[in-house]
């Protein structure tokens, strides 16, 4: 419901690679240098040391650790801190001289580029969250991350949006996360992450994951915005869209 | 220089007749259509001080007569306000139920609805709230309307070391929204004392306290700034507050929905609009207790920076840390720091 009322403006091309050293560079180079609200102090250990981080092969740990940030592993307030709040265009003095209620707030994330825009609602408390949530998973649908094919285990936040039938995925990881929950973002990414590994290979990515050709495809499709990701995805390697 | 006579007085439009005329006139129409005299201050300020929101909604309502008030009131909206058309739906969505029952009689939401689109009453006078931090504020005539700029102070206060458990004031409390905010964050052993000298702002500050059920975290005391906090001097964790710092001279020329209609007492900061900026300066270093907080919400870039400069040259010795902090619109808006 909320999706319906979000107007999205992306700013960067797709799919968006995470180079490394990239975003920690504008991190800390690309605040101005007075102070911003909001001033929470961004931790990098907080993304990287994360459980569900990136899964890269063993090997691999060293050198992508800190490389590819996992943005979607971060609290709000984290990813809050790397984006500039544009909401006043024209402000004039504002403050206690201006009563206007915001119907808009537009989130820009300054390491991916990436503009979320939430708008209508009263709050401007909720309209921000919604910018940050439509944030996360247009960071889902943008931000790719390398895999090391040879040594790939899927990350769980991946394990939990496949269907219960897919036998890599053990009871452990509890039920089927559907789209509506805050958790597919970084399944999708995952997810995203695997087919572009496999060259947009639907059958392929199936294999790895423990699932039918099928059972994988009524996955992407159940949600239109994955949908065209993967879509979109396998155009660039010349394959058909799904339907 | 509020003065009523300074308000144009604008005679309705043929479209505003329309609007009109169908319906019996009530004392608050009819004063609608006659130019605003010294003794009719408020054109449409209500007879019940309960917020419409929170109005028990006792008045059925055929769909079809409430869908053609939807639809007069509409055409009211001018083309060059076209955000008014958002306010109107959530005029209705806080009116109304979605069983057909109104909270105030028709006529009496033509007339709230008439003052805020004619006599740009504010919109959440009309409604007797505004969505501010996570909550929703009561507000009524006489109070400020929170802005949204001063939710940061919010997150600012989150940042603070054990804010949770520590004894915290806001001065000039107004309709009591970073109190009771800021009340909602803290633990078991937070505390909140809120002061001003209005009466309004008092009782609509503890209305506010009561609705989110927070009497035992929150006290809202009647006096100036610091006054009515003798006992807690010296064991506050923090300071915040969003006191009056327009600029005399500016009043005039405020947008009307601000200077027509909401307190004097909450916008004017003297001369140069530090006046009480400076008193709750001077106040600090006593309320605090060592390494506490405060922030202030300040005019914006020059008084932010004339603080920043003032503080941590004439109180060296006092405090430490002391910055402007922006706001969303990139304005200094904030001044903080901690006591040493
Ligand atoms: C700009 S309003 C802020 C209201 C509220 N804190 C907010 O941010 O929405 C300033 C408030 O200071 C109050 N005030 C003015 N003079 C005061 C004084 N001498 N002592 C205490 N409060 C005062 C006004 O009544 C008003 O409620």
């Amino acid at each position: 419901m909320a999706r319906a009322l979000l107007r999205i403006t992306t700013r960067c091309c797709s799919p968006l690679y995470a180079p490394s050293s990239l975003p920690s560079r504008l991190r800390s180079h690309g605040l101005p240098p007075t102070l911003r609200f909001p001033s929470l102090s961004f931790s990098a250990s907080a993304a990287s040391t994360s459980s569900h981080g990136p899964s890269s092969g063993k090997e691999e740990e060293e050198d992508d650790q800190g490389k590819y940030e996992n943005y979607l592993g971060m609290t709000d307030d984290e990813l809050m801190a790397q984006c500039d709040m544009g909401t006043f265009k024209s402000s004039g003095p504002g403050g206690q001289h201006r009563n206007k209620r915001e119907s808009a707030v537009r989130l820009r994330h300054h390491p991916t580029g990436i503009v979320a825009q939430a708008v209508e609602d009263r709050s401007q408390h909720k309209n921000r969250s919604s910018a940050l949530s439509r944030l996360r998973t247009l960071i889902a649908l943008k931000v790719r991350r390398p895999i090391n094919l040879d040594n790939y285990t899927p990350p769980v936040e991946l394990l939990q949006i496949l269907p219960l039938k897919s036998t890599i995925r053990s009871k452990d990881v509890g039920s089927q996360i559907g789209p509506n929950n805050i958790k597919f973002s970084p399944g999708m990414q995952a997810l995203l992450d695997l087919l572009f590994a496999v060259e947009g290979s639907v059958s392929e990515a199936a294999k790895i994951l423990g699932l039918s050709t099928g059972a994988l495809s009524r996955l992407i499709l159940s949600d239109d915005s994955l949908r065209a990701a993967a879509n979109e995805l396998r155009a660039s390697k010349g394959l058909k869209p799904l339907r | 220089m509020l003065s009523l006579s300074a308000r144009p007085i604008l005679l309705p439009k043929p479209r505003l007749r329309r609007l009109l005329l169908p319906r019996p006139l009530s004392a608050a129409t009819a004063s609608a259509l006659t130019p605003p005299t010294p003794r009719t201050p408020t054109t449409a300020a209500p007879a019940d001080p309960t917020p419409l929101f929170l109005r028990p909604p006792t008045h059925p309502v055929p769909p079809a007569a409430l869908e053609a008030f939807r639809r007069r009131a509409a055409a009211l909206v001018p083309p060059s306000a076209p955000h008014l058309h958002r306010h109107l739906r959530w005029f209705l969505a806080d009116a109304s139920t979605p069983d057909h029952l109104l909270r105030a009689p028709l006529d009496e939401l033509e007339a709230l609805w008439l003052a805020h689109v004619r006599d740009r009453r504010p919109f959440q006078y009309v409604v007797g709230n505004e969505h501010w931090g996570g909550l929703v504020v009561a507000v009524r005539d006489g109070v400020l309307i929170p802005r949204p700029e001063t939710e940061a102070v919010l997150d600012m206060v989150r940042a603070v070391q054990g804010f949770e458990g520590g004894w915290w004031a806001d001065l000039g409390t107004g309709s009591g929204a970073i109190a009771v905010a800021v009340a909602r964050m803290l633990g078991p052993h937070g505390r909140v004392f809120a002061t001003d000298v209005s009466e309004v702002a008092v009782q609509v500050a503890r209305l506010n306290v009561q609705r989110y059920g927070l009497q035992d975290k929150v006290e809202i005391r009647h006096g100036s700034w610091f006054e009515p906090l003798e006992e807690v001097k010296g064991k506050l964790m923090g300071v915040i507050s969003n006191p009056p710092y327009i600029p005399t001279g500016d009043l005039p020329g405020l947008q009307p929905e601000v200077g027509w209609h909401e307190p004097k007492l909450a916008l004017d900061g003297g001369k140069d609009g530090l006046d009480h900026l400076l008193h709750i300066c001077e106040g600090l270093s006593s309320a605090l207790k060592p390494g506490g907080f405060f922030v202030f919400e300040t005019n914006g870039n020059k008084q932010s920076e004339f603080l920043v400069d003032f503080i941590s040259t004439k109180w060296s010795s006092s405090f430490r840390n002391v910055e402007a902090v922006l706001d969303f619109a990139d304005i200094k808006r904030f001044v903080r720091g901690y006591r040493r």
